[in-house]
């Protein structure tokens, strides 16, 4: 709701994207979904590993990148996103989000190798998109 | 040889025709329209249970009665829709009460029957429960193939009567244990699996001859080359492929549209394997389920019941007229059949969807495929208790849900039950946990009577009018399925990928808004400090290392230059058209793994990516 509230307020661009072999869609789906109906442009790249999940964001170069896990390869394989992100140099000009089954201990992990916020099973629309938006405020990209 | 006979079959150009008509008609007509066409005859024999002047007089009792005892609100709600977890919402609102006004023509001989009988509408056996109990068979699957054996004798111990196994991500996607993609995912969700060792190894000291197993392999890419490895491996063990019962799921869905990986194959390519793995199967393994269409699956990433059935059948019906088109009489194939539903919350919809779908299947494969022998027209049927029903919150709660859907597939007659876990959104089950989820079925079984009378629900009003409108709906979805020329083309299309998207959204939507009541979680949340503490099933250490370094001694002892032949020889193959089944077995009995068989398929049929648009 907050992205179509002045029309002055560009749109912002989120890729998404299945991490590794996880083969849970469901939840990255209802996730786009509504980012869309909040006036976002969202790109869903289906399963990707994180070299290419990287390479699309160099193409596509959105503001968000969130990464959706639910088989487990959170830390090893979302580790890896944010690694290649630095070493590429966009990492400072993105929020980077990951959902999913997390366990609780693990959240921190998450936050602690670089990512901008991490959404476990009982996120609500309004905490997903209140939080990116304060994020991309944080981050100097709104 | 296989390919041999079926060469002697093919090229019979009276089939062909006559199944092209029959696609086509299909496509302009429908399911419903093939079928009113040919229960034509059928119809003008019918007799009516309920006589006229009864019907009058309960329409006249029932009009004073909806004046004088309901209230103006009763009355305006009388039709409610159920708002339930993957439910059909407002499909089909619900009455306050059912009466036989709603069931003015049916007919007791045509419409629901004798067990054992067409339509099926009351069970596929004469006897059902009486005659065999419902086979429990719990999933079981975790870490090295050694790991999961112990667990499959401690389940046969307590009272399994049969095994599913399921397979970790870089099994069930193809990539062998020490491919970069596995990384930190071998031996999670699932067991190991590379080589035919690693099958001889998850089936020590199993008897294969009389216990029942299910391979859970979702695709039918990998049905292909797990299913070699599970008969090889027998063979190896000294069974006879005759001998052996089970399934294996084979599903085009599930590699389709449910699952989503990296390298996907196109659609038509998965299909054409689907159908190889039916027909060596059934001519090779003659008592195993060469399919099991997993209904289960696709409604658990987000689609109702309706669409469930639907989605299954369709698929079914596109294989056989393919079967078909290879020379196979439908009564050669279709005895061994097998579909997989998931059993949620909507409880009485559930046991009527499960009685519809027998009704409907004997329809289609007796009227529109032509089908004879009485076990073609068998829709027979596992059933899952529903994964995405159970909470995280108060997770013994779930034992409650466990057991009502559980319930629900022993009143709908299903063959063989698993109910899901306790703690089942916590992590694969721990051994107590397991434990609970066979003794409800066995409650259930022992303890209350349930299983003495046969479909004990038949003739409620309510529960045969939800059959005859679930039967109804069925159909419409197989009609617009039709409309865009079958199943597959509506995969190409993105119809069904869509169908889920919309579906889990409006979900959501309405769980946040409390629309879809679960309770502990969005109504009587209680404290946390009420939920007891919950053990967690930890992984066995080092399953990923061990797996690899066994995977590295397997490569090492083969020899190269067979396995590499014997890859070479599907991709040949599969450029004369064959049926690909006898050279995947010929090359796991050379120990090629399931990655390099894998590879093998993307070099012959490339990748796709599905069309998700959002």
């Amino acid at each position: 709701m907050l992205m179509t509230s002045s029309k002055n307020v560009r749109r912002v661009k989120v890729l998404i994207a299945k991490l590794g072999l996880d083969t849970h869609w469901r939840g990255a789906i209802v996730v786009a979904y509504m980012l869309r109906n909040a006036g976002m442009d969202v790109i869903y790249l289906g399963n990707a590993m994180p070299d290419d999940i990287i390479e699309a964001a160099i193409d596509e170069d959105p503001d968000v990148i969130g990464v959706s896990s639910l088989g487990g390869a959170h830390i090893s394989l979302g580790k890896e996103v944010i690694e290649l992100a630095k070493r590429m140099g966009i990492y400072e000009s993105k929020v980077f989000v990951i959902g999913g089954v997390i366990p609780p201990e693990d959240e921190k992990k998450l936050i602690e190798l670089g990512y901008d916020a991490v959404f476990g099973p009982g996120a609500t629309e309004k905490e997903i998109l209140t939080v990116i938006n304060q994020k991309l405020r944080e981050k100097g990209i709104l | 040889m296989f390919n041999e006979a079926r060469s002697n079959m093919v090229g019979r150009p009276e089939i062909a025709s006559y199944v092209e008509d029959l696609a086509k008609e299909l496509m302009e007509n429908g399911v419903s329209g093939a079928l009113s066409k040919r229960l034509k005859a059928e119809e003008s024999r019918r007799v009516n249970l309920y006589n006229e002047e009864a019907l009058k007089e309960i329409g006249e009792k029932i009009s004073s009665w909806l004046e004088r005892r309901l209230s103006e609100e009763d009355r305006r709600s009388f039709k409610k829709a159920p708002y339930l977890l993957l439910g059909s919402k407002e499909r089909i609102p619900r009455p306050l009460i059912s009466t036989p006004l709603d069931l003015k023509d049916i007919d007791y001989v045509r419409d629901i029957g004798f067990p054992g009988e067409p339509p099926f509408v009351r069970g596929i056996h004469p006897n059902m429960y009486r005659g065999k109990k419902f086979t429990i068979r719990p999933i079981v699957g975790f870490g090295t193939p050694e790991d999961t054996n112990k667990r499959i004798h401690f389940l046969l111990r307590h009272g399994a009567t049969g095994i599913n196994i399921v397979f970790d991500l870089p099994t069930i996607q193809e990539y062998d244990s020490d491919h970069p993609y596995a990384k930190g995912q071998v031996g999670l969700c699932g067991v190991a699996i590379d080589t035919v060792e690693d099958m001889k190894a998850l089936f020590k000291n199993v008897p294969l001859n009389e216990i029942s197993i299910s391979l859970t392999t979702h695709y039918p890419s990998n049905t292909m080359i797990l299913g070699s490895m599970f008969l090889v491996a027998a063979e190896e063990m000294g069974y006879k492929w005759e001998d052996l019962r089970g399934t294996v799921q084979n599903d085009p869905i599930m590699e389709a549209v449910v699952r989503t990986s990296p390298e996907s194959l196109p659609p038509r390519a998965i299909f054409k394997i689907h159908v190889d793995n039916i027909e060596f199967l059934r001519s090779k393994v003659p008592k195993w389920n060469y399919v099991t269409y997993n209904g289960y699956n696709l409604r658990e990433a987000g689609v109702d019941e309706i669409v469930e059935i639907a989605v299954a059948f369709s698929t079914a019906l596109e294989a056989s007229l393919e079967m078909m088109r290879r020379g196979h009489r439908p009564d050669d194939f279709l005895d061994r059949m097998a579909f997989f539903w998931g059993i949620g919350n909507d409880f009485f919809l559930e046991i009527a969807r499960m009685r519809a779908a027998r009704r409907l299947w004997y329809r289609i494969t007796r009227y529109i495929l032509g089908a004879s022998k009485e076990r073609s027209w068998w829709c027979r049927f596992h059933v899952q208790t529903s994964g995405i029903s159970l909470t995280r919150e108060e997770p013994l709660n779930n034992i409650a849900r466990a057991t009502l859907h559980t319930l629900a597939g022993v009143l709908g007659g299903a063959q063989s039950i698993h109910a899901s876990a306790y703690d089942e959104a916590y992590s694969i089950p721990t051994e107590a946990a397991h434990l609970v989820s066979l003794r409800i079925q066995q409650i259930i079984q022992e303890e209350t009577g349930i299983t003495d009378v046969v479909d004990p629900l038949a003739g409620s009003f309510y529960v045969e009018w939800l059959t005859n409108e679930v039967e109804k709906e069925v159909v419409g979805e197989m009609d617009s399925i039709w409309k865009i020329g079958g199943i597959i083309n509506a995969i190409e299309e993105g119809w069904l990928h869509r169908k889920i998207a919309e579906f889990a959204y409006r979900e959501q939507v309405m769980l946040e808004q409390g629309v879809i009541k679960v309770v502990g979680v969005n109504v009587y949340k209680a404290d946390k400090t009420l939920t007891p503490p919950i053990d967690v099933f930890r992984y066995p250490e080092d399953a990923e290392e061990r797996q690899r370094r066994k995977l590295e001694t397997i490569r090492s002892l083969r020899s190269k230059e067979r396995v590499e032949n014997s890859l070479a020889r599907i991709v040949e193959a599969a450029a004369r058209g064959e049926n690909l089944f006898p050279y995947v077995i010929d090359a796991v009995r050379e120990r090629a793994t399931e990655g390099e068989i894998f590879n093998i398929f993307k070099k012959i049929y490339g990748i796709w990516r599905p069309r998700i648009s959002i």
